[in-house]
């Protein structure tokens, strides 16, 4: 581990545009790659020329291919499962049961909250296509010919769907296999103050109430799920090629599960298309081919079918909110109150750091100095698939920042003030800072004001409402909303002591080495899913020894040869493995001092960084100047004695605290009075992420996850039948945004450095799809709230906002709404 | 994809592919694949045989003939879309080629076979429908042709026998007072229709309505007319009041079913709105000039 110091490398100031405007092409000085330039991604060669190597790109000889047989009910005993019909069958090679899978002790395994769940069900299915069996044959299309063929007999229970449902008296119970469970209820959770919150709403002029809900979402990668498991039992040694967002934490499971020592097991997470924290847990499928390799001791290729993964891979979200604000007349706010009914399915399969069984919600004060907070929180077991991870997002911060922003506007509504003034006047000031909130968090930087002002200037603002009431008081058919969203968010998980995985304190890692020829490998914990990891870590190298862009490597994904990490999810790469970079290339700078000194026939002492030029030299003797390129060929070919020779450096960081991004987004819709359709009008997100690594890809994030956030406001929704059919579980009815849907963003930022992080910067993947559906939201609701609109429920599809509008009045009757004119006396009929 | 195993036929020629259809036991006939595809995907369709007419070369065209915009059974979507002759005279159809699916299902799938799958929720059939078109059929027994109004039975059933093939469809060149549009509302691209309407007016020379053809998308059954509000329409003056009537009778003669696209009410609405929407456009495009008003 390292040593305290490390990982409090002071803080510093790099060059930024403080007024947000383009972003200078050099940073650092040397022009070669450092932070802040726009650095094209090293990665986009072999994704662009098709060579990159995803999972089931990987065949190996002798190959088998998975299939796996899953329940059509959502609740049922299984009464008896013959695999026979499809062992008749020549390309089939076995069909194990959970009774095979209990002779290897692998029928269970833990989730991420510690629950147990079945990996082929063993006595009772509990949702919709969960796993019963499993066909192995030689080829794909054969394994599914077997799958088909396996005879599963069921006693048909009644199915729970819905939270409040299954927390009713009456309720089948659908975890009476733990012991004591006699109904579906998970937990209570409960943050904050609740004797002062009490006060302060006794107290309060004004009080506001909403209920909402955040529906179940799935993070649908274009990537499912999938694996390649080879048992090799010559070396006694299990390799799996899997889609996987955390491969060192997959591997300790994976040995725990599985009793193979950690040493012989080794994970591969090759090219992965997309995880946004569904490629977080270990699910059944990686558990049943791992099984199978190691029965047949052949390699088993599993890989989903898109549906498969949406009906029964980590959902997400599906959090039921009843929101409370209390505030003066002139609107400060003076406390929130929230009580959330959660659904997680039929295990508690949620992706949270361990401590934290409602994830990261109780930052639910968002971006304002709120007196008084409380809030509760129950789950609930449903014959549903299990979740509840993180999709791009720490921890259920997205459900946070929709509850508080949410009900900021519901309160300006009630006050009658404008959204945008009610939040200047509530936030956290930036002087304030660091600022400890009412529900305990430690936000390290903000500039709030600053943020809102400049998206309230991109988004013309006044123009748009002075065009809002114009349409109000003309009636016109189509009505425009603004909505806002000043959120603030929470990265970078750890700190360790407060954050780990099953166990596993949330640190992460870089182990930097210098060749004799000067280039370098950077080799990472965390994992690259799209994020830019190739280019980016380099250039934070690039940036601490002076080198180009070009001359650094960056590996990942490999557990044989990276260092230990916990992975990629939850915008911690930069905060945390990001640091570990930094920290790993400052000690091998402190190493090259010396050989500097050697190389420069001068004492140590008199030695210094110039960061500007990215080389040593001797003070008060510029010219006088040697490269970490030139000092690298020194350590190995003529290191000074009482050095170690070789030129590399391995840090583990543990960072000190959270980071805590934010942002201003506006968002300007138009609806349309007889349809209910909403078309953007305008789209402006001003980000503030701390120092600004790549803006380039800091951009290409931000586009591709407010499009997630147009998704999640306007379609994306999984949904189920009473009888617990999926009927959102696959892409004709779980409906994603495409380039058509998606406006033009015109994005923007501010620069606040995270005082405590190496670079000062504090990640952003997730600020986009975390902050921009109240912003939709609340644009909608704008649109309609000249006419006592408190809240639309997303998915806004067309019918559902239509149903708003005829409630509120607002609807209009058909018309045509067009005059035509004739002129009887000329022209012939125009072709048409 | 993993689909059941089956035979693949690949004729060259229409006699071939009808013969194939006459001697293969339930073939199934693959031209775009736009849902053959993602029902094999399913293992919701298990044919034993497959003819893919996609090598018939002389089944690949676009043009206007003998008084007709034929489209051959290989016309793609994209091949509409893209079509000048489409774009400069028939309105309706350069309305719904780029609402249909996205750009990737269009360049493959094709408007006769979207015909052929008499999917409620497809679009050209009430294009097809408004327009008076109709489809050319190829059996053992020779050539026949099928109007729009007999084509359509059920869903995802046609009056063509199991040993038929729609080699094209057709809709009558515009006259002159012609004009036609469609209007679709859908969720998002690539999404069915939550309903659709295609209009089509003839006006003659003192500017009332002569001949006008209503067809609904994702409505009813099958693609449906209007009849009600077609009759209503002839021999008036286009104006707002009679589109707002016209509107009303077409809602009045859908028959939507609830389900994740909107709730039946809303979808009868949505017809009134859209049959409103298109006969606007359509008489616009017959020449006459039309004013929005303004708010």
């Amino acid at each position: 581990m390292s040593s305290e110091s490390d990982n409090t490398a002071e803080p510093r100031e790099y060059q930024h545009d403080d007024d947000g405007g383009p972003q200078p092409e050099k940073h650092c000085g040397h022009g070669r790659g450092g932070m802040g330039e726009e650095v094209t991604r090293k990665e986009d060669k072999r994704f662009i020329t098709g060579r990159g190597n995803y999972v089931d790109d990987i065949k190996k000889p002798r190959m088998l291919h998975c299939e796996i047989v899953r329940s059509p009910h959502a609740h049922a005993r299984i009464e008896d499962i013959d695999g026979s019909r499809a062992m008749a069958l020549d390309d089939v090679v076995a069909v194990l049961t959970a009774d095979d899978l209990l002779e290897h002790d692998l029928a269970t395994m833990p989730t991420l909250m510690d629950d147990t769940q079945d990996v082929l069900v063993n006595d009772k299915v509990k949702f919709q296509s969960q796993e019963v069996a499993a066909v192995i044959a030689t080829d794909r299309y054969a394994a599914k010919d077997g799958a088909e063929k396996v005879k599963v007999e069921y006693d048909v229970l009644d199915p729970v769907i819905g939270a409040e449902e299954a927390l009713e008296d009456d309720a089948p119970v659908i975890r009476e296999e733990l012991d004591g469970q006699d109904d579906n209820h998970i937990f209570d959770w409960e943050t904050g103050d609740p004797e002062a919150t009490e006060e302060v709403f006794d107290a309060a002029a004004v009080t506001v109430e909403e209920q909402m809900e955040y529906q179940r979402l799935h993070p649908a990668p274009i990537e499912t799920c999938g694996c390649v498991a080879d048992w090799d039992p010559g070396d006694d040694k299990m390799t799996v090629h899997m889609t996987s967002q955390a491969p060192h934490a997959h591997r300790t499971l994976f040995s725990q599960v599985s009793g193979i020592p950690e040493h012989k097991v080794r994970i591969v997470s090759p090219d992965v298309g997309g995880g946004f924290g569904n490629k977080v847990p270990i699910y059944p499928g990686y558990v049943v081919a791992a099984a199978a390799s190691y029965v047949l001791e052949r390699p088993v290729k599993w890989v989903e079918e898109r549906s498969e993964n949406i009906q029964t891979t980590g959902f997400a979200r599906d959090y039921d909110m009843t929101g409370e604000l209390a505030a003066t007349e002139d609107g400060e706010i003076k406390g929130v109150k929230v009580d959330v009914l959660a659904d997680h399915g039929a295990y508690n399969a949620a992706a949270q750091p361990s401590k934290f069984p409602a994830g990261f919600f109780n930052i639910f004060t968002g971006s304002y100095d709120i007196e008084a907070a409380y809030g509760s929180l129950t789950g609930a077991y449903t014959n549903t698939a299990p979740g509840g991870v993180a999709y791009r997002c720490s921890f259920r911060v997205t459900e946070a920042v929709y509850l508080i922003e949410r009900m900021v506007k519901v309160l300006a509504d009630e006050l009658d003030v404008d959204p945008a003034e009610i939040r200047r006047q509530n936030f956290i000031p930036s002087d304030a800072f660091p600022y400890e909130s009412a529900t305990g968090w430690n936000y390290d930087s903000g500039d709030y004001e600053k943020a809102l002002d400049k998206a309230l200037e991109m988004a013309d603002y006044e123009h748009y409402r002075e065009e809002q009431q114009r349409r109000i008081e003309n009636d016109a058919d189509k009505l425009i909303g603004i909505g806002i969203s000043s959120f603030t968010e929470v990265v970078g998980a750890g700190p360790g002591k407060q954050c780990d995985i099953a166990g596993i304190e949330m640190f992460d890692s870089a182990d930097l080495r210098v060749n004799p020829t000067g280039n370098a490998v950077l080799r990472v914990g965390v994992q690259t899913q799209g994020q830019g990891h190739e280019t980016t870590f380099a250039q934070i190298v690039a940036e601490e020894l002076g080198m180009d862009v070009d001359d650094i490597v960056v590996e990942h994904g490999d557990t044989d040869t990276e260092p230990y990490g916990l992975g990629t999810y939850g915008s911690r790469s930069t905060p945390v493995a990001g640091a570990a970079a930094a920290v790993a290339a400052r000690k091998v700078r402190d190493k090259a001092k010396s050989i500097a000194a050697n190389e420069l026939e001068a004492a140590e002492e008199d030695i210094e960084w110039d960061r500007e030029s990215g080389e040593f030299h001797v003070v008060g003797a510029p010219d006088r100047s040697i490269t970490i390129t030139e000092i690298a060929a020194g350590a190995y070919m003529n290191h000074p004695g009482d050095e170690e020779p070789g030129l590399e450096a391995t840090n583990y960081y543990d960072p000190p605290e959270m980071t805590y991004p934010f942002g201003s987004y506006i968002v300007v819709v138009e609806v349309d009075r007889e349809t209910g359709e909403v078309d953007f009008e305008k789209f402006v997100a001003v980000d503030d992420c701390g120092n600004r690594i790549n803006p380039m890809i800091i951009e290409g994030q931000i586009h591709g996850g407010l499009a997630q956030g147009i998704g999640t406001a306007m379609m994306e929704h999984v949904t189920y039948d009473d009888n617990g059919n999926v009927t959102g579980g696959d892409f004709m009815n779980y409906l994603l945004p495409t380039a058509n849907e998606i406006p033009n963003f015109e994005t923007g930022h501010t620069v606040t450095p995270s005082p405590h992080h190496p670079i000062g910067a504090k990640g952003v993947g997730e600020s986009p799809t975390v902050g921009s559906p109240p912003a939709i939201v609340n644009a909608v609701v704008d649109a309609m709230s000249h006419a006592d609109v408190s809240h639309v429920e997303m998915p806004m599809t067309p019918d559902a906002v239509w149903e708003v509008l005829d409630e509120a009045g607002l609807a209009l009757e058909p018309s045509a709404n067009v005059t035509f004119e004739f002129d009887d006396t000329t022209e012939e009929p125009a072709d048409d | 994809m993993k689909a059941a195993q089956f035979e693949h036929h690949e004729p060259t020629t229409v006699d071939e592919a009808v013969s194939l259809l006459e001697s293969l036991d339930e073939p199934t006939i693959l031209a775009g694949g736009q849902s053959l595809v993602p029902m094999l995907r399913f293992r919701l369709a298990r044919p034993d045989t497959v003819v893919d007419i996609n090598g018939i070369d002389s089944l690949d065209y676009l043009h206007e003939d003998n008084g007709y915009l034929k489209m051959g059974a290989l016309a793609r979507h994209a091949d509409v879309e893209d079509s000048e002759v489409v774009a400069d005279h028939y309105g309706s159809l350069a309305d719904a080629a780029p609402l249909i699916a996205d750009p990737q299902i269009r360049n493959r799938g094709t408007v006769v076979g979207s015909m052929a799958q008499a999917d409620p929720k497809g679009d050209w059939g009430s294009v097809l429908l408004a327009h008076d078109g109709e489809v050319v059929a190829r059996g053992p027994a020779g050539e026949r042709t099928i109007p729009a109004d007999q084509l359509f039975l059920l869903p995802y059933d046609t009056s063509l026998g199991e040993d038929e093939l729609i080699t094209e469809a057709r809709v009558p060149a515009p006259v002159d007072g012609e004009g036609s549009a469609y209007h679709k509302l859908k969720r998002k691209t690539g999404d069915y229709a939550m309903a659709g309407v295609a209009a089509r007016v003839v006006l003659d020379d003192d500017r009332r309505i002569e001949e006008a053809g209503i067809g609904m998308t994702a409505v009813d059954i099958t693609n449906a007319r209007a009849p009600e509000a077609e009759d209503h329409l002839v021999g008036e003056r286009p104006s707002a009041d009679l589109f707002e009537e016209a509107g009303e009778l077409a809602a009045e003669a859908s028959n939507p079913e609830s389900d994740e696209h909107g709730d039946a009410a809303y979808k009868e609405r949505m017809v009134d709105v859209l049959t409103q929407r298109a006969l606007g456009d359509a008489v616009e495009r017959a020449g006459v000039v039309k004013r929005r008003v303004t708010q």
